[in-house]
């Protein structure tokens, strides 16, 4: 399985490269932001994307609504990993095609059974 | 110009909480929470300070500050290496570490007292004997915590006036 994680901060990246690898999962690649992100998607489709919500040059909102109007990558599953835990920032990641949603901080096992529950839909 | 007047207490314990969560999920690391102090009479004599504002109803700042040792062994817990490998990734960690604070603390005052704010990207400052002294009237509290290897931290909360009761 292939992962994209996208997020400005490289140490929240490799917190979750670190979850990824407990589990398993060794093919992560990695964005700073949604544009970089986008450029990584070209070089070829993921399983699960992983993505920021504030960043900068493309946020993850932006991002994500991107990805769901490019028909070879549209259906990718989607975890937004985010400190914006308010019931409107929810509604608004859910309408613009988020699957999953993790509000930082979290514990590693959270991040496990979130990744796991997007993965067997 | 630090005002005499007192920042709210839920604001200081939902600060409290949201470091000590923090520091448990993503540090892996129980921190014990001291006193706050009002004002501005303790300077912390930090060499790593990771700062994020916040702006709504209530405006303001949440800063971090610890030693340069102790934001060495927090890096090096955050990204699972050992404390001696850590070397140009404590910015980027004590900014993420900032930013979780305060987006933690963030949450719980919307949940407490239905306030939205917004905040800004965290910044992170590296440096000796330097201390930050603001312009307009605010009103400052330090809450410190201690790590289990005894190593002191502090998140202060620096609020503008219109906040304080």
């Amino acid at each position: 399985m292939r992962f994209l994680i996208v997020d400005d901060s490289s140490t929240m990246r490799r917190i979750i490269i670190n979850t990824l690898n407990k589990l398993g999962h060794q093919d992560v690649a990695e964005a700073g932001n949604g544009r970089e992100g986008l450029d990584r998607l070209s070089a070829g489709p993921v399983d699960l994307i992983i993505t920021d919500w504030n960043m900068p040059e493309m946020s993850g909102i932006d991002f994500i609504r991107t990805v769901r109007s490019m028909p070879e990558v549209k259906d990718t599953p989607v975890l937004m990993v985010t400190t914006n835990a308010a019931k409107d920032d929810i509604v608004e990641a859910l309408k613009a095609g988020v699957n999953s949603y993790v509000v930082k901080p979290f514990t590693p096992d959270t991040m496990r059974e979130k990744i796991e529950a997007v993965l067997a839909r | 110009m630090p005002s005499a007047a007192a920042i709210e207490s839920l604001f200081v314990d939902e600060l409290t909480a949201a470091t000590r969560d923090v520091f448990k999920t993503m540090v892996f690391q129980e921190v014990e929470a001291l006193s706050p102090i009002a004002g501005d009479t303790k300077r912390p004599g930090a060499n790593v300070v990771g700062t994020v504002a916040f702006a709504g109803r209530t405006s303001g700042l949440v800063v971090f500050h610890s030693s340069m040792d102790a934001a060495q062994i927090i890096t090096a817990s955050m990204l699972g290496i050992d404390p001696v490998n850590v070397n140009g990734e404590l910015p980027d960690a004590i900014g993420e570490l900032t930013n979780m604070i305060a987006g933690s603390f963030r949450t719980r005052v919307a949940h407490a007292k239905g306030e939205m704010w917004a905040i800004s990207v965290p910044w992170v400052t590296v440096g000796f004997d330097f201390y930050t002294r603001y312009v307009s009237d605010v009103q400052r509290v330090l809450c410190p915590f201690r790590m289990k290897n005894k190593a002191e931290l502090f998140v202060e909360l620096i609020v503008t006036r219109s906040a304080t009761q």
